[in-house]
């Protein structure tokens, strides 16, 4: 037995010191899947809130709004006060919703949550004829777990990061790759065309926007010399109050287009619009999940909301600091663990909860891609940008210190990151950045001419 | 650009797939049988029927006027254009006797192309909203329903109703506009300018979206004559006609209609015809309605006692006229939405309707989707379909 | 409006504009056998007769100062109860002709007998005659020659009549499945039907195997 001191210690509790198999059992399901379920659950609702909230406030509607907990309330108090006149109960349940909390709980549409989890459980299990039973079954277990084990690395305070490995960064990538199989196995196993095709699609598109991504992560791998995000995250240190002049999207610009092919790269691959390809409703139906109802659809839908939260993570970890605060990290360190563990879990929250809101708000915005403009934009676009991304990052540190081997800055106070000094640093910036805007502006004389129709039919805009 | 995408497998081996009665990006029940390679449409049979309703044959066996409320059924996104046609035509055959001729008031023809305008503006809403829904974004989709609620408020307090509206009669209209309706179509039109200038740099000019609509099943001029398209997706491939203009009916004649064609608005990547223009071309009618409307509102008489005056009345008395038409055809068309929205009646000289066919923009449009979907992609059926703006009841009557 | 979109405000029709005596004097130099009529309201239009509806559409379509260009409409309709002198019974098929180029109108109709219900296509000379042709094969039952893709377009495979005939007998039942209640009765009732037309209630016949395989259940 070495499942951990907690399974051995609860599996002994239970049946002895030579425990039974279903004493270990027990165990592991106490003590790794129910909290790793307690985690899940609340995660996923996080991002189903933020999509319901953005969308309708894009959209000029409520949104989920109506759904309180009196249904609840009224039951607990039917159920609880029945010696009780019918009316004194009424007047209970009146009372207790008029509560300001369940007010906001109400305004804020929480009480959707709970709905939607209730009918999402107790919904038919249902499975058509023709399909590959096992594949079908097992597909969103699949999912879910591809979605979940990148979070073992993913740092989220000083001592809060379950798995510390060395090579965390490429872990990360790799694991999360398990949900291209699963959304292959799901269009396969559908006996089902339009998931069939939704499955490839997916397929397709998550292997090829994995160099983007893997490319992206190299360029921070590159720069910070290591694969463990802990040390990435450390290597951000900067140790004045304006802290946030130590992560590595102001490094150089050559990161921030990184950190942006990686948080693209991301939306591709958790398939949200304009990404969303393996699902594409007007045009698949549902795509890759049309067979699927119930528990298994909420699996599927809750491995999208966890890999967007993923993706937030990665680019938070990666190129903003992971869990550090903006300004004043070098206080925050002085404080009491646990007030320093609270402190950088909140802000690592805020950091990827602004990048899910952002992919909401993108969802929302833009029409899709059409299959061969999303092979296309990877593989013309943003592979050979992540790779000119690379070189000049390579350049500057050859520039900066005469080497390219990583981790030569060691960590050292904001603006001496490069040997270059505050001149060369904006020099650093200045001229990338002068070659883009006049790549840009020659792209749009030559290929950004609006018809004068449109330019009417937007109130004169260009 | 996917044509030459259009290699068929070594084996020959096709996918078929069955794209509705029942699919989200078909408007309605219109079934598409498709043949694909991968994701490559190497054809697409068109399948209808789903919704027939064999209105025709009820047009023969209800009264004239009675035959109003189904015409609401024959397109129900834009059910007062639908109505306008055939309430002309019955009047044109009036008309082909003098006897029975009779004229229309007035102010009920004003009223009439303020509210079949209106409800061009809210059918084209829909329009380019499913279409841009089609191609995935949503919010702009709610934005042009949101929208096309306020030509909704204003037609029910008209009449009552908020679909399908049996508000134009034979004659006339059947209720004068209620109080403040003039102050209440003028500031829709003011916050609806404002909003669709929001609606088009939300989705219009879109990179992805004009990506996805340029160079895609582009149909030629000629092509698009031949295949008996009509309304926007005629003028989406050039082509200058426009019935309001060119054989005026009610007052159109007066306002002077201007009518925008296709011209390759997307730019570089766009030719004349593609599904880009046909989206554009409805949006510039979208303006120029509203520029019919605030012209039709000055041109508005104000309202007489009797219902009957030929000025200021609402409703010319057609009673006597309707139990003995003359007998004989007529044929006449008119601008709808979607097009050419022409009857042909034949009337034996009794109260009823001998035979009573509507020809409609999207039964047309349907025959030349098996000849554009060679070659796209499988995601380029729904550009196709939206940029058609097919309403599947039109299809199938 | 913008300044892009053609403002032509007013079109002019062309001077190349021929009125229906004129078009009808054109046509009939090329062809005899038409003739010039007009309608109980005096709606002009040209008959036809069947042999020769593709010839004469060619030569609509191609004469340079005739150029209907465009099908705007074709339909029929059956003359059996209408109060022609002298009576027919038979099947009319109108073509709704218009040009573009010279924005002039025609009607051209066919007269065929009920019986042979039978009109050469015209489908190779406008492409859109294809659907219309398709819906009144379907409704009123005149059979296209040559016809491309003569199948019924608004009613299911099996359907049996043609609806728009006016001594069509309503069915009582589709496929074994009843249309009306117990003690349920069409109103109109059925006419008493011609020997030619099929009996109402046939037997349910087994429904043949849709077209296309469903994308739904079929596996891939």
């Amino acid at each position: 037995m070495t499942l951990g001191p907690a399974v051995d210690a609860l599996a002994q509790w239970l049946s002895g010191p030579d425990p039974a198999w279903w004493a270990v059992g027990a165990a592991i399901v106490a003590v790794w899947v129910l909290p790793v379920l307690a985690v899940v659950f609340p995660v996923a609702a996080i991002g189903q809130i933020i999509e319901r909230k953005v969308a309708a406030a894009m959209q000029r509607r409520h949104g989920p709004n109506t759904v309180g907990i009196d249904g609840i309330v009224r039951l607990v108090v039917r159920l609880g006060g029945f010696f009780l006149p019918r009316a004194s109960q009424d007047r209970l349940v009146e009372r207790i919703c008029a509560l300001p909390g369940l007010g906001l709980l109400k305004v804020l549409g929480l009480g959707q949550l709970a709905a939607d989890g209730v009918k999402m459980i107790g919904k038919e299990d249902f499975i058509p004829a023709g399909t590959d039973g096992l594949i079908f079954r097992a597909a969103p277990y699949l999912a879910l777990t591809g979605a979940f084990l990148p979070f073992a690395v993913i740092p989220f305070a000083q001592d809060l990061v379950a798995l510390e490995v060395p090579v965390a960064a490429l872990y990360a990538l790799a694991v999360s790759g398990v949900t291209v199989i699963a959304l292959l196995m799901a269009g396969w196993g559908s006996g089902n065309k339009f998931s069939l095709l939704g499955g490839m699609r997916a397929v397709a598109q998550v292997i090829s926007y994995e160099i983007p991504v893997g490319l992206a992560i190299a360029g921070v791998v590159l720069w910070c010399g290591t694969m463990d995000l802990h040390q990435i995250v450390a290597h951000q240190y900067n140790g004045e109050w304006y802290s946030f002049l130590g992560w590595n999207i102001v490094q150089s610009p050559f990161l921030f287009l990184l950190a942006c092919i990686l948080f693209f790269g991301g939306l591709a691959e958790c398939q949200r619009t304009p990404f969303d390809m393996a699902e594409a409703e007007s045009e698949l139906v549902s795509g890759f999940n049309t067979e699927y109802s119930g528990l298994r659809w909420g699996m599927f839908a809750m491995a999208e909301y966890t890999e967007m939260i993923l993706v937030g993570c990665l680019v938070s970890t990666l190129f903003l600091g992971g869990y550090q605060s903006p300004i004043g990290e070098n206080w925050i360190i002085t404080l009491a663990p646990w007030l320093q563990t609270i402190l950088h879990v909140g802000i690592f929250a805020a950091k990827f909860t602004a990048f899910v809101v952002l992919m909401v708000w993108i969802r929302w915005t833009l029409p899709r891609f059409r299959v061969d403009q999303v092979m296309r934009l990877c593989w013309l676009t943003l592979v050979p940008l992540c790779l000119v991304c690379l070189f000049g990052l390579a350049l500057t540190m050859l520039l900066a210190n005469g080497t390219v081997t990583g981790a030569a800055f060691g960590r050292l106070p904001a603006m001496q990151h490069l040997a270059l000094g505050p001149v060369g640093y904006l020099l650093a910036w200045a001229i990338p950045v002068a070659v883009a805007v006049v790549l840009i502006v020659l792209a749009r004389r030559k290929y950004g001419q609006m018809h004068p129709a449109l330019r009417e039919l937007t109130g004169g805009a260009s | 650009m996917s044509s030459d995408l259009a290699i068929e497998s070594a084996g020959g081996e096709r996918m078929r797939i069955n794209m509705g009665p029942h699919h989200p990006a078909t408007h309605g029940v219109l079934r598409l049988i498709v043949e694909c390679d991968g994701e490559i449409v190497s054809s697409a049979t068109p399948d209808h029927g789903y919704l027939h309703r064999s209105i025709e044959k009820i047009g023969e066996c209800v009264e004239w006027p009675m035959f109003v409320p189904y015409t609401d059924r024959v397109d129900y996104v834009c059910a007062m254009n639908a109505n306008l046609a055939y309430c002309v035509a019955v009047e044109k055959l009036l008309a082909t006797d003098k006897t029975t001729a009779v004229q229309v008031p007035r102010r009920a023809e004003v009223i009439r192309v303020i509210v079949a305008e209106l409800n061009r503006i809210s059918s084209h809403l829909v329009a380019v909203g499913a279409m841009s829904m089609d191609l995935g974004a949503y919010t702009p989709f709610l934005h042009g329903i949101a929208q096309r609620e306020g030509v909704n408020d204003i037609f029910e307090k008209l009449c009552g109703q908020r679909l399908t509206y049996n508000y134009i009669t034979i004659g006339g209209v059947g209720f004068d506009l209620h109080t403040g309706a003039v102050e209440e179509i003028e500031s829709f039109l003011a916050q609806f300018e404002k909003e669709m200038i929001r609606f088009n740099k939300l989705i219009t000019t879109n990179t992805i979206f004009r990506d996805r609509c340029a160079g895609i099943a582009v149909i030629s001029a000629a092509e698009a004559v031949a295949y008996g398209l009509v309304g926007p997706n005629l003028r989406g491939s050039g082509v200058d006609w426009d019935i309001r203009r060119d054989e005026p009916y009610g007052i159109y004649g007066e306002l002077g209609v201007r009518v925008p064609v296709g011209q390759g608005y997307a730019g570089r990547t766009g030719k004349v015809g593609d599904c880009y223009d046909r989206f554009i071309v409805r949006l510039l009618e979208i303006n120029e309605s509203v520029r019919l409307i605030r012209a039709a509102l000055k041109l508005l008489p104000p309202a007489a006692e009797k219902p009957a005056d030929p000025v200021g009345g609402f409703q010319a008395d057609v009673a006597k006229a309707l139990r003995k038409p003359p007998k004989g055809e007529i044929r006449v068309r008119t601008e709808a939405p979607r097009g050419e929205m022409g009857y042909v009646i034949v009337s034996d000289g009794t109260k009823t309707p001998y035979r009573v066919r509507c020809r409609t923009g999207s039964f047309t449009a349907c025959s030349i989707f098996n000849k554009l979907m060679k070659g796209i992609f499988l995601a380029d059926i729904v550009t196709v379909i939206g940029s058609f703006d097919i309403v599947v009841p039109e299809i199938d009557r | 409006m913008t300044s892009a979109a053609p403002a032509g405000s007013e079109l002019q029709a062309p001077s190349s504009k021929l009125d229906n005596a004129a078009i009808a004097e054109r046509v009939i130099a090329a062809h005899p056998t038409v003739a010039a009529r007009s309608s109980d309201n005096g709606q002009p239009y040209l008959l036809v007769p069947p042999a020769e509806i593709v010839r004469v559409a060619t030569l609509l379509r191609d004469d340079a100062a005739l150029r209907f260009d465009s099908l705007m409409d074709l339909t029929g309709w059956d003359l059996s109860k209408y109060p022609a002198t002298p009576p027919s019974s038979d099947l009319v098929v109108a073509y709704f002709l218009h040009s573009l180029a010279h924005r002039h109108h025609l009607t051209v109709k066919v007269q065929v007998p009920r019986e042979a219900a039978e009109v050469p296509t015209v489908s190779g000379v406008w492409a859109v005659a294809n659907y219309f042709e398709r819906e009144v094969w379907d409704l009123l039952g005149v059979r296209f020659a040559e016809h491309p893709n003569l199948k019924r377009i608004m009613t299911p495979d099996d359907w049996i009549g043609h609806p728009l005939r006016k001594d069509y007998a309503y069915p009582q039942s589709y496929n074994g499945v009843a249309h009306l209640r117990e003690g349920q009765r069409f109103e109109p009732p059925p006419a008493p039907k011609p020997a030619a037309a099929a009996p109402p209630a046939a037997p349910p016949a087994p429904r043949p195997p849709p077209p296309a395989s469903g994308g739904g259940a079929a596996a891939p």
